[in-house]
């Protein structure tokens, strides 16, 4: 019995012993866990928040909207609006086929293309981005898993064609690309919106979205000199003037000549920079800046300009202009007319090529080039549109025996549009050498202004009496020159034809099919308002610049005239009445101080 | 010198007797007329804590996929109900009555288990047939087994207690019926369910006074099942592979390991509060269910796991007590069952979430979201308490035994 009790009772301990062991186990086992849980919430914490912040916020960085870019009234040539845009969460899309097969029907893509671009572990991927707002409407229908619609900021261009090459555009991040769209992209580029959101591990906002948001303001306003209609009026021109002539391109470059701004300024070919991979890159090429070209007769009006500046010749000056044909180092100058003996003013008017190089004989290399430089030619203009080439003017030691006659009648010599109409606004602004410009002032959302240009005069080549002399010369030029068809009734326009062969590059000569017709001419001849520089490359037929480049003058000069309302003049020949009344304000001062 | 109280040395286990008799037979018990109120405090502690913040972690997930942010919580109430209603029905009840129904638990136990096998009547989830549907309610076999084996166990070490260094009658039927449950339960398959019953059975003859030799042997035995098991299947294979390297795979295998312990670090000492959670935004498999700790250590910290393990310990350290003042072996075997049973749980399904050990798909008792472990975990506790209410004998304190 009382071994039985003891034997009970050792049981009974060992049962008890046993126990106490198992929950030792236990608390050890719950110390640990204690432990562990320390260790990792306290210990190992801060490693942890790195990672959770990493995978629960997600960083959206949204441009601000891209600044606009409009006329000197304010109208808008370059807008930002908002479009939608499809993305795709391929993560979550469990049949990639069907998904791409109903977006290709809508977008028009190709639906082996979207399928590897949705076969991605990827939680996001642009499918297209600024669709149409019924393509947009299509793909909501659909409802399609994993497929979205983002509103985005989309660049547009209202006007189309209109002024492309000087606009440039923007990329599909509104980032500029081309013209002033990049030259300018600093300003109108709009601060990035940053926005800290919540998300869930699928990649999705969480509501409240929006954890922190930092709003930077939107781009900046570009304000033009460019004048919505006379660009209007001048496109529609070239347009018409393409269509009639043929012609393989064609610039029409519209200037205030007493301040530099750019008023107007077409190409031809254009292209639309709603679609500017859809164009031939040469097309979008800025050529008024960045190709020079062989000016022709055009070039005379700066070597007038020279000789009477020196002294060398005046308007009553008796050249002989031949019989038509003058040997210049082995070639032979040709005249379209027998011109014989004329004044110098006579030789201007029909734009004898023979008196031309007479003239620049009397000027001499050094002279002509001279002159030359200091109108600006062989450098750039500074004009605020990038891509400008400098032009090609070697200095004399680089000449040729022939090249001083070359460049007196607007060969071997290199100039782009903007820095012939610069040169020749010189003349309408009495001597004075301006920087063209087309950005007139840069404005802020509120339209307050952050910037504004004004007129910078780069240098003076020649003197208001020159100027004043010549300009008389350029209005009988157009009155009873080569430039009949530049006329305006009621206007007294002050203007140079010229009709530049082009170099063939095959046969090493001047082509006798191939023309560049130009005419430059600016009005009122008393007190300028506009200069404008015509180019036609390459007219089919007679490609003479007064038969095509003048009457294309004529007709826009005539219509920015009216649209500036400027008033004609009353009688016929006042000019040198009224130009003896016009006092050269730098000149006059000058006289007072002596 | 106080002579503790203790059952009369003739005690008879009156099978067959009114169910709730003992009170005025003639045992000469005198019953407590309340469950123990710690035990009950804490309990419900538990319950409401963990239907809070089951409900945090779920919300989200069952607005996103039932479209009702409600959903998960509304099942866990109605479930808390009922085993509330299971664990103050079972606490008056005389436990000792549960010796005759030993047959009836193990082998509804086994049928259940059986059935849910059987294609068509089981619903398999991701592979692992696991539950019945009834009517929109799920209920887990896999649960029941383990309260099964628990009282099964109790009663077998009870009756048996002088026949446990019999290989033949000591240790085979327990191994029987204890291994014919958890081989149903793998071929679901649910190895956490399995592991479970495995550590009761060992954790109860080890109590009941087993042989050190078998259970040696046993641990032995088991070590090539385990490893075919693992080794067997893939999945399982690479889950304690990530469990020694999660960052070896963090976007694969040990992607949830990962982001349970960003949840936990995440929380910090006081957690980002509650609700705030961002972990359970799909970050975290299993918020709500295996891994709600993990989303509960990133809301309320380290504070908030620290309190939660501190109340389960409470229960443990209680229940331990409650069997050691346990009047009869059935009582103190069935109370240290239930004692394991939590205990084994809650350390197993800590450990995973803290990555000590592989992972399993556990539940945190009384916390996780689970219909048919919520109301087997209150039945246990009830069971708990339902020993607990015999004057219990007072026993000298733990220490004395390794002192004295």
């Amino acid at each position: 019995m009382s071994r039985n009790l003891q034997t009970s009772r050792n049981i009974q301990d060992s049962g008890i012993r046993r126990q106490t062991l198992v929950s030792l186990c236990m608390l050890a086992g719950f110390v640990i866990i204690f432990g562990r849980l320390f260790y990792l919430q306290v210990l190992q914490a801060d490693k942890m928040r790195e990672q959770a912040a990493r995978q629960h916020y997600k960083i959206l960085t949204m441009d601000s909207p891209r600044g606009p870019i409009v006329d000197r009234h304010g109208k808008p040539l370059a807008l930002t609006v908002e479009r939608p845009s499809v993305y795709a969460s391929p993560s979550v899309i469990s049949n990639p086929r069907h998904v791409a097969q109903q977006l290709a029907d809508v977008l028009q893509l190709s639906s082996a293309s979207l399928m590897r671009r949705l076969q991605t572990t990827r939680s996001f991927v642009w499918i297209k981005r600024h669709i149409t707002p019924e393509q947009a409407a299509q793909i909501r229908a659909l409802a399609l898993e994993g497929v979205g619609l983002l509103m985005e900021p989309h660049r547009q261009y209202p006007q189309g064609l209109l002024l492309s090459h000087v606009l440039g555009f923007a990329g599909v991040d509104s980032q500029g690309l081309e013209g002033l769209e990049k030259q300018y992209d600093a300003y109108l580029r709009g601060q990035a919106k940053t926005a800290i959101l919540l998300k869930d591990a699928h990649g999705h906002a969480i509501r409240p979205m929006v954890v922190k948001q930092r709003v930077g303001p939107a781009g900046y306003t570009l304000q033009l000199t460019i004048d919505e209609m006379v660009q209007y009026i001048i496109e529609e021109a070239l347009e018409h003037a393409m269509d009639r002539t043929r012609a393989k391109g064609g610039v029409i470059i519209v200037m205030d000549p007493k301040s530099g701004e750019i008023l107007g300024w077409a190409l031809r070919p254009a292209f639309d920079p709603n679609r500017p991979l859809a164009a031939d890159p040469t097309w979008r090429r800025n050529r008024g800046v960045t190709d020079p070209y062989e000016p022709g007769s055009t070039l005379k009006v700066l070597v007038a300009a020279a000789a009477i500046e020196e002294g060398k010749v005046e308007p009553g000056t008796l050249m002989y202009a031949g019989d038509g044909q003058m040997p210049v180092s082995g070639t032979i100058i040709h005249d379209t007319h027998k011109a014989g003996w004329v004044t110098f003013a006579q030789a201007v008017e029909r734009s004898s090529n023979i008196a031309a190089v007479k003239t620049a004989l009397l000027l001499k290399e050094e002279g002509l080039y001279h002159y030359l430089k200091a109108f600006g030619l062989g450098e750039r203009t500074e004009i605020d549109v990038p891509g400008e080439s400098a032009g090609l003017l070697k200095p004399p030691r680089q000449w040729g025996s022939r090249t001083l006659a070359s460049v007196a009648i607007g060969q071997e010599i290199g100039v782009t549009p903007i820095q012939l109409i610069t040169a020749v606004a010189a003349v309408a602004n009495q001597g004075w050498l301006m920087r063209p410009y087309v950005v007139r002032a840069i404005l802020d959302a509120q339209g307050t202004m952050v910037w504004e240009q004004s007129p910078q005069v780069r240098q003076r080549p020649i003197s208001g009496k020159t100027a004043r002399i010549l300009t008389t010369l350029l209005v009988n030029a157009v009155e009873k020159g080569t430039g009949k068809l530049a006329a305006i009734p009621g206007y007294q326009v002050a203007g140079k034809t010229g009709t530049a062969q082009k170099f063939d590059l095959t046969t090493g000569r001047y082509s006798t099919t191939r023309h560049i017709s130009s005419f430059v001419g600016f009005v009122p001849a008393s007190d300028p308002r506009i200069i404008a520089l015509v180019i036609v490359d390459e007219p089919q037929g007679p490609a003479w610049g007064g038969r095509i480049a003048a009457p294309i003058f004529r007709e826009v000069a005539e219509r920015i005239l009216q649209y500036l309302k400027v008033p004609p003049h009353v009688h016929d020949a006042p000019l040198t009445v009224a130009m003896a009344h016009h006092e050269d304000p730098v000149q006059s001062s000058l006289s007072k101080e002596q | 010198m106080v002579k503790p109280r203790r059952a009369p040395e003739n005690l008879q286990l009156s099978f067959g007797g009114q169910w709730f008799s003992s009170y005025k037979n003639g045992h000469g018990w005198n019953w407590h007329h309340s469950p123990d109120r710690l035990i009950l405090a804490v309990v419900y502690a538990l319950v409401i804590m963990g239907l809070i913040l089951m409900f945090s972690a779920s919300g989200i997930l069952a607005e996103n996929w039932r479209e009702e942010s409600t959903y998960f919580l509304k099942r866990q109430v109605i479930a808390g109900i009922a085993g509330l209603v299971c664990l103050h029905g079972i606490a008056v009840w005389d436990y000792r009555q549960w010796h005759r129904l030993v047959p009836v638990v193990v082998g509804g136990v086994l049928v259940l288990l059986l059935l849910v096998l059987i294609p068509g009547v089981g619903h398999c989830v991701n592979g692992a047939c696991r539950w019945f549907r009834v009517g929109g309610i799920s209920v887990q076999p896999g649960e029941f087994a383990k309260l099964a084996v628990v009282i099964y166990l109790a009663s077998f070490l009870a009756r048996r207690q002088d026949r446990l260094t019999s290989f033949f009658s000591g240790l085979v039927p327990p191994l029987l019926v204890a291994g014919s449950m958890a081989g149903l339960v793998l071929l679901e398959p649910d190895m956490g369910t399995a592991v479970v019953l495995g550590l009761l059975v060992g954790g109860l003859l080890f109590l009941g006074g087993a042989p050190l030799v078998y259970l040696g042997a046993l641990v032995v035995a088991s070590v090539p099942v385990v490893l075919a098991l693992i080794l067997g299947v893939g999945y399982r294979l690479k889950r304690v592979l990530s469990f020694w390297d999660p960052w070896g795979d963090p976007m694969g295998a040990g992607y949830q390991l990962i982001q349970s312990y960003v949840a936990l670090g995440n929380g910090g000492l006081l957690g980002v509060g509650l609700g705030n959670g961002r972990q359970k935004l799909f970050f975290l498999p299993e918020a709500h269910a295996d891994f709600v700790l993990a989303s509960i250590g990133e809301e309320l910290g380290l504070l908030g796991t620290w309190l939660l393990l501190g109340l389960f310990l409470l229960l443990v350290v209680k229940g331990f007590q409650i069997a050691r003042e346990a009047l009869d072996p059935f009582g103190r075997y069935l109370a240290s069952g239930v004692t394991l049973l939590i205990g084994i749980q809650v350390l197993i399904n800590a450990g995973v979430v803290t990555g000590l050990l592989p992972t399993k798909g556990l539940t945190l008792p009384f916390v996780s979201y689970g219909g048919s472990s919520l109301v087997i975990n209150l039945t246990a506790i009830g069971m708990l308490l339902s020993v607990a209410r015999v004057p219990r004998q007072r026993k000298p304190p733990l220490w004395h035994y390794y002192m004295g």
